[in-house]
Formats: structure tokens, sequence, C-alpha cells
């Protein structure tokens, strides 16, 4: 009865699972035992007619006192026993030469997780573990006290800010789990969620051992850095560098300018306006534009701030606008992938994802979460199915109808793609609509 | 039966009670009377309960559905403080032994008023300083939480200082009125009424009354470390200047773990008192329930750091903290059998408080069990700071201490104001505060079982179901109280059905004077010469 633990995705979470069931089943058989006696003692015994019957004065009985005294003792000293022993289990996981532990330093900071891996690879508020192996989390705070908690491993431990604490735990199955702060540590306590992958061995490896990512971006200059940004967080989605308008103010002369704002009120636009605008779009809106930029606050370094600010700095139009460089791309056989794997790279290299989420949210424009098949009607009360070729339309022209609710803020995809490659887009979009 | 008996109730118009032989504002502020002093207390509480419980309603309409409703994450953190801190110092901690303590236990044992009844009054006083500094902390919210954990109370806004320095203020009233029953129980009982004599609720008083005194300077001493960290930055617990912040922990649950028992043993006092007199029967294993609530008292004081197994501290006093929390489950399930087993062939009446008493037998069921996965180590290391701890707190609280308070204000009313409730409205009530608290707090261990943490403003959408049903729950809940009020202060200011001194024939002392009692108590001091609850027809080995 009442089985609502999440899966089981460690080692340790079937022996927990074991004695909290029983837990469950003794809990609920003397509750109901014993409210079953009140209950039919009310009833049977129930005053008949207003008027008081006969009652025995019993004032107590030995042999019951200490019948209800030992039994429960015994199965509290029984759950007590299990409780230690699956703890220890569960704090005790032994390394063996064959199953190295891999071990992760994390730090909990007002409201995210960072993560470093033994090779020096850092994230943040993502985990990649191997399945199989024992994986130990050294935990520290940087500020105030966190606590992580990934219910699926069923491990929790405080981040104690001066100290040092840790969980282990051995993942026996792959997948996407959430880790939780489960100590409450102000604004953004419910947003600080971490992720964590758990993959094969294999992929783990390739995984951890690729850094080409974080190595270029500490080799950059600031204005590289800045322009490999603007690509990978999106910007490019909606702020041009050739002065066009698209969702909201290009950057072509931007820096130095003086901004109008919806409000009336103006400022010049120096690295402060910039810092403010990434940090807190909503605060000042560009007249003309609307409030749709996600803030940043929280998800951007420092260093990455002046990155973007150097680079914008340089968009003043006295030199030609290099080409913004994605991040390098390894060499894929893309005939080996299947059109859905094609189309969701598609997703992610042409940046659909700034304004279409997967997740039902919607940002900018509609989510691709079952969007696939959905009826819905345009700006023009026209009503649409989305099927391929309404998909087909909306990449290749997307300003000729506009969903109700949206603006239209979509640049055109005419003559950028390839048919194979908006048929792929259309495959990625239906998968993202089946199933779950 | 004592051999005391009313005969005002047949003097000739209206007797004079303790409500109407004074009057006047200045006759109630300056009171030394035990009576009007719990009137005043409750009165006052009550207002706190109110307070506290729109902010939780507050709570569960922001968390209807997942994601940002109508409440920013900063103002859904100060109502969750407020919520916790408003409910915890001002209105439960206070709660049964302030109002119906104070009312009850001179009466219960043949005395004229409490040993001291001018510190009984400062007290009071006390205790409306102590609000009067919480209220302002209202003025620059506080965010921390009920329980301030440092590091982060340390660098919150600067309205932790009132509201800490209200507890430490609201502490010296609880340690007031607890040397004041201390010394009341020990030195003021009438003649014959001995020790093995005193009714479960008094007993449950007592053992209430040794952890005020004991157990509260602890954390008046905690939070005035609190407040030398801020102003002055002794660094005794602020990890940047060598301090421990899992110190404060220790410190703070030293004497928040015992408290619970402050909020929950008169409950069971109460519980205990209403049954046998609904069921025509003594209260079986009277000497059991009575040691039992000392074992609670003196056992809480041993499992503190059950609060704390995922905080770093060792394995070793982990495991240890988790065998002694066993131990207060014991003396707990003693009482809860002992009370079903005083309806065994009893003469029983389903009047209101008989309803209380026996919902509060299947809420504190759930209570009890679950504290048993939480005091699980293993286990608790999954719940940990989940809604399954929320769920589980509130059963053993609201389950059972507000249902305790609800009880006894339904049984008492009769003797407090001299008047009958409408008896269907109590029903009614009741019937909303069942169905509302369990259809509240239910989905929450299910949550709690699904992961879901605890004080959190938005959540993942797979756990809006359960917040839903969690809601619906929280608003019949708070319906059911409405009525409660109502029907209560209706009866109470406008009701014209008089009660007798003892409506419900009990063989109890406070039931043997007049109704409303007289200024001081009793025409003269009553003699007991027998057992309590000497209900029902002697047996052969009856006795134990």
């Amino acid at each position: 009865m009442f089985r609502y633990l999440p899966e089981q995705g460690s080692e340790i979470a079937p022996r927990l699972d074991w004695i909290h069931n029983w837990i469950t089943d003794l809990s609920v058989f003397f509750t109901i035992a014993i409210c079953g006696a009140m209950i039919y003692f009310a009833i049977r015994y129930r005053k008949q007619g207003g008027v008081d019957h006969e009652t025995p004065r019993i004032e107590g009985s030995n042999f019951l006192e200490i019948v209800w005294t030992v039994v429960p003792t015994i199965i509290c000293i029984w759950v007590a026993y299990y409780g230690i022993v699956i703890y220890n289990e569960m704090v005790d996981v032994k390394e063996d030469p064959e199953k190295e532990f891999v071990l992760i330093n994390a730090q909990g900071y007002r409201w995210a997780w960072d993560f470093q891996y033994q090779n020096g690879k850092t994230t943040t508020n993502e985990i990649v573990v191997p399945v199989g192996r024992p994986t130990k989390i050294i935990l520290t705070s940087r500020d105030v006290i966190h606590s992580f908690f990934i219910p699926v491993m069923r491990v929790k431990k405080d981040a104690v800010p001066g100290a040092y604490s840790h969980v282990v735990f051995t993942p026996v199955r792959t997948g996407e789990y959430p880790a939780f702060c489960t100590e409450y540590c102000g604004t953004n306590h419910s947003s600080m969620l971490a992720n964590v992958r758990v993959v094969s061995e294999a992929e783990f490896q390739r995984w951890k051992n690729d850094r080409s990512d974080e190595l270029s971006k500490l080799a950059m200059s600031p204005v590289d850095l800045g322009r490999s940004l603007y690509v990978d967080k999106g910007c490019n989605a909606c702020h041009s560098l050739d002065g066009s308008a698209v969702v909201g103010p290009t950057f072509l002369n931007l820096f130095g300018s003086e901004r109008k704002f919806t409000d009336g009120t103006t400022t010049v636009a120096d690295e402060n306006y910039i810092r403010e605008s990434i940090l807190y779009p909503a605060s000042k809106i560009s007249a003309g534009y609307q409030n749709l930029m996600p803030a940043f606050e929280g998800q951007i370094s420092d260093n990455e701030i002046q990155g973007l600010i150097e680079f914008i700095r340089t968009i003043d139009g006295s030199q030609p606008v290099p080409e913004p460089v994605a991040a390098e791309e390894e060499d894929v056989d893309l005939s080996s992938l299947t059109p859905v794997e094609r189309g969701e790279r598609l997703y992610r290299e042409k940046i659909c994802f700034t304004c279409h989420s997967l997740d039902g949210s919607a940002l900018v424009g509609p989510s691709f979460k079952d969007l696939y098949g959905r009826k819905g009607k345009f700006t023009d009360g026209q009503e649409y199915v989305a099927d391929d070729d309404y998909i087909r339309g909306s990449i290749l022209e997307p300003g000729s109808e506009i969903v109700e609710g949206y603006v239209n803020a979509m640049p055109p995809y005419q003559g950028q793609l390839s048919d194979e490659q908006i048929d792929d887009l259309i495959a990625f979009i239906q998968s993202v609509s089946n199933g779950d | 039966m004592s051999s005391y008996s009313a005969t005002a109730d047949h003097a000739n118009g209206d007797p004079k009670n303790y409500l109407n032989w004074e009057t006047g504002i200045r006759s109630w502020l300056f009171t030394v009377d035990h009576k009007r002093i719990g009137l005043m207390y409750l009165f006052t509480i009550m207002t706190f309960f109110i307070v506290g419980g729109l902010a939780a309603l507050t709570i569960r309409l922001e968390l209807s559905s997942a994601g940002a409703d109508f409440l920013t994450p900063d103002q859904y953190n100060v109502l969750f403080t407020l919520h916790g801190a408003i409910m915890i110092f001002l209105f439960i901690v206070p709660g049964i032994p302030a109002t119906m303590g104070n009312f009850l236990l001179p009466l219960m044992i043949g005395a004229k008023d409490v040993a001291f009844p001018r510190l009984n009054l400062l007290s009071y006083y006390v205790y409306v300083v102590g609000a009067i500094m919480a209220l302002i902390s209202l003025f620059s919210p506080i965010d921390t939480g009920w329980t301030f954990y440092a590091p982060y109370s340390l660098d919150s806004g600067s309205a932790v200082i009132w509201m800490t320095g209200a507890a430490f203020i609201l502490g010296f009233s609880s340690i007031l009125t607890g040397l004041n029953f201390i010394v009341t129980i020990h030195k003021l009982r009438c003649p014959g009424m001995h020790w093995s004599r005193l009714p479960v609720f008094v007993w449950a008083t007592y053992a209430t009354a040794v952890i005020q005194t004991l157990a509260t300077p602890v954390v008046g001493m905690t939070l005035v470390l609190l407040i030398a960290e801020r102003v002055f930055g002794v660094g005794i617990f602020d990890p940047a200047m060598g301090g421990d912040p899992v110190l404060y922990q220790h410190f703070f649950w030293f004497y928040s773990h015992p408290v619970v028992y402050i909020m929950v043993l008169p409950a069971f006092g109460v519980i205990g008192e209403i049954i046998p007199v609904f069921s025509r029967k003594p209260l079986f294993g009277y000497k059991m329930v009575c040691y039992a609530s000392l074992a609670i008292a003196v056992v809480g004081f041993l499992v503190w750091a059950h609060h704390m197994f995922v905080s770093g501290i060792s394995d070793m006093s982990a495991i240890y903290f988790s065998i002694i929390t066993f131990g207060v489950a014991i003396p707990t399930a003693i009482k809860v059998f002992n009370w079903v087993s005083t309806m065994y062939k009893g003469s029983i009446s389903l009047e209101t408080p008989m309803l209380y008493a026996m919902a509060f037998i299947f809420l504190f069921m759930i209570a009890g069990t679950t504290g048993i996965y939480l005091a699980t180590l293993a286990v608790d290391v999954f719940y940990h700071d989940t809604y399954f701890v929320v769920a589980h707190f509130h059963y053993t609280i609201q389950g059972g201490a507000v249902i305790g308070l609800i009880a006894a204000l339904h049984f008492w009313f009769p003797k407090m104001t001299g008047k009958m409730y409408n008896e269907n409205m109590a029903r009614f009530g009741w019937l909303f505060i069942f169905v509302g608290f369990n259809l509240t707090f239910l989905p929450q261990f299910v949550l709690g079982m699904e992961g879901m943490p605890r004080r959190y403003f938005d959540y993942l959408p797979q756990f809006e179901p359960m917040h839903q049903l969690s809601t619906i729950g929280a608003f019949l809940n708070g319906l059911g109280y409405l009525f409660v009020f109502v029907n209560l202060l209706w009866a109470a200011f406008l009701g014209k059905v008089k009660a007798p001194s003892n409506p419900y024939n009990s063989v109890s002392l406070e039931w043997q004077t007049q109704s409303p009692p007289i200024h001081e108590n009793f025409e003269e001091i009553p003699v007991v010469d027998e057992e309590p609850y000497a209900y029902g027809v002697p047996v052969e080995g009856g006795a134990h």
C-alpha cells in the first residue's frame, strides 16, 4: 500500500525502500487496528436512548500494559536496527580496484551548484556520472547552508560553509534526474536545481575528457568570448549585428548611444547599462520593443558579462562584422544519424531553442512540445492544424501567419535550409509531440 | 466524588461569578484571577492563530499551481516565516497551558488561584511585549524561516533581531508560567488530592511545566548569541569567522525539540479528561498514562539531533539519536492504547468534545507512525526537509495540539462561560476541520514520498496534483475553524442557553463548583476522598 517513492536509481535504493515499505505496512496495520477498535467501541457501547447504561469500573490491566509496552518496543528495535544497518550501507560504499570512485567536488552558492571533476572539468548545475560505478560528491558551500538531494539515488547531505561533507551512490540505470537544494537558502531556493545525467561508462569518459569548450573559452580574448557567447546563449536570435531590428534592438552602434525607454526616460548605453540589461532585462525596456528577454541573473559570470560588453563595443560599423563562429563542430557523419537526431542538431545549431521550448513553456514563440498535430488559431482568426506543410511554411516564411498570442518575431529561413534539413526538423518536432 | 458540591446554583437571581463580580476594563487588565488571565490569553493567542492561519491560506493559494502566481519568491519566503514564527511562538507554545492550564489548574486541584497570581499577570504582559516586538518585525519582513538558521540569519534583513528578540522575551513568559504551575501543583493541592488522585490534565501540565522551565532558557541563550553575532560579530556561528553554523542547530533544537512536547503534552491531558467522561469509565491505566507523560518529557530532552541527521554530524551521533528517538514512540503508543481501552464496555455519547477526542486519536496515530519513518536513520535521509516532514509536523501540532485545544474549548466551554453552544453547529465545524485537515496534509505525505522539498516557492509540474488537493483541503479546514469560532463566540456573548454547573455529570473537581465559577473558585475548600474518574460500578479485580 502507498508506494509513491521515486524510481530506484542507485544500489542502495531497493534496500532503503524495503525498510520504508515495511514501516508503511506496519503503520497502516496499527492505525487501522487501533482506530477500528475505537470506532467499534463507539458503536457497540453507544449510549442508548440518551440514558447511560451501567458500566464496569475497570481501572486497568497490568497484563495489557505489559503487552502494549513490549510489542511496540520489539517492533521499534527491529525497525531502528535496519534503519542503522541500511544507513551504514548507504554511507559506507567501499572503493574497489575494479570500480574506482568518480570524485566530484561540489560548491553550492546562492543559487546554483558548481561541480569540478578530478581532471579539472567544471560544470554548473549539471553532473554526468557513469552507470555502475560509485560516485562520491564532496560538498561545501560558499555562502549559506545548502543541501544536495537526489531523490532517485536516495542520498542527501547538507553543504555547510567552512566544512566538507559528501554523498556517495552507485547509479544502476541511465537517465536524467533532478537534484534539489533542500536547505532553505533564500529567494531562488526552489530554482536551485541541478541535472544528474547517468550515462554509459564510455560516454562518460568521452564527456569528461572533452574539454574543448572550457579550454577554448579560457584562452579567448574578451571580444572572442563575447562573440561565442552571442551565439551560445542565443543572443543572435533577437539582436542583430547589421542594424536590422529583430525581436530586440540591434547591437550595431549600440554602445555609447542614447537609449529611449518605454517610460520616456533615456540613458546612455554604457557598461553599467549593458550589464543591467543582461541581468535584469525587465528593468528598462527600449521604446518600440517588448519585455521578452529572459533574465540572466545567476546564469552568467562576471567574466562573461565583460566579454559581452567588449564584444558589443566592437560593433560600431567601422569594420566588417565578423561572422560569428559557432562552437567547434565535432566530426559527425550526418548520414549515420536518424532524421530525428539530425533535426535535434539543427534545433540547437539554428538556436530555435531560444524561442521555442521543448517542455511546454511558452517563450517568445510557441513550445515544440506536443506541437505536431495541434489545432489552433492565427491572429486573423483562421484555424490551422500543425501538420508537415504548416511547419514547413512556418520555417520558411514565418511572417505570413502568426499564431494567436504571439508576435511576429521569427526570421525567415527561406534559402537558408535545404529541403532535407526541413524534413529533419519536422521529424524532430514530431518526435517531441509523441509519447510523453 | 468529592465531598464538595455546588450550592450557588440554587441561589436567588444571577449568582456572582468570576465574570461579573467586578466589571470595567481595569478589572480585566489588572486582574490576578487565573481564570480571567486564562481568558485574556485565549483571546490574544486566538487572534494570532487567525493571522498565522491567513498566512497559511495565502501560501496554499500560491502553491495551488506550479510557477509564480501572485506572489514573488521573496514575499512567499516572508509569508512562510511569519506563518511558522507566529504559529509557534505566539500561538501554540503558550497554547493550552496558558489558556486552559491557567483556567483549570487551580480548579482541578481545589485551589483558590495559582501560587503566584501577580507573577501570572506578569507572564501575560511579558507575552504581550514579546508579541509587540514580533509585530514590529513585520515592518521590515523577516525571511529566515522560524528556525533562524545561521549563517543565513546572520546577513538577512534586520527584522531578524526583532523576531529573535521577541522569541527571547516570549520565552520568559513561558518560563514564568511553568514555574508558577510547578509550585502550584506541589503546594496548593486541596486536602485529599494526593499525587495519585491528580487528573491526567494536571499531570500533563506538570510535565509540560518542567520542560518550559528547563528547556526555554537554552533557546533564550541561543537567540541572544545570534543577536550578539549580528550586532557585535562575536564569531560563534559564522563560518567566515571560524564559527560553527551546525552548533547553532544543536542549540536551537535542544529547545525546539522539547518544545514540541510543550505543545502536545497538554493536549494528551485534555484527551485523557474527555474520554472517561463520555465513556462513563475510569481512565484505563491511569498511572501508566501519567508516567508516560513524564517519560516523554524526560526522553524528549535527549533526541534533539534527529533534526540534523544530514547536517554533517558524525555517523555515531546519528545512530545514537535515532535509537533514543524511538524511545519517545513507546510512551506515546502506551497512551493511545489506554485511551482506546477506556472506551471498552463504556456508555459512549458522541458529543462534540468526544468527537474531537476520537479525531485526535486517529490523527495522532498518523502523526506517531509517520514519526517512525523519520526516526529510522536511513529513511530520514530521504525524508529530511521534504513535504513528508511538513505533513508529519502538522499532524502532531495541528492534528494534536490544536485539535486538543479546540476539544478543550468545547469541553470546558460551559464551565468557562456558563453557556451552552449549539451542538449541531459544533459537529458541523468538527466535520469540516476533520475532512479539511486530512485533505490538506495526506497529499503532502505523498509529495514527500515523491521527493518534493519543503520551503519551495515553485515546484516541478509532476507535484501539481497533490498541491491542488492540499490547497482545497486547507480552505475546507479554515472554513471549519470559522464555524467553530462563530459558534462559540455567538454562544458566549449572545447565547441564551445557560449551562448547569455539571452538564456532563463529571466527577472531576472543576465541575463541582458553579458555572461560571465564583471569583475564588469554591465556596469552601473541597476535600477529596476518592480516586479520579470513579465512574461505573466497582468490579472484582478491576483495580490495578
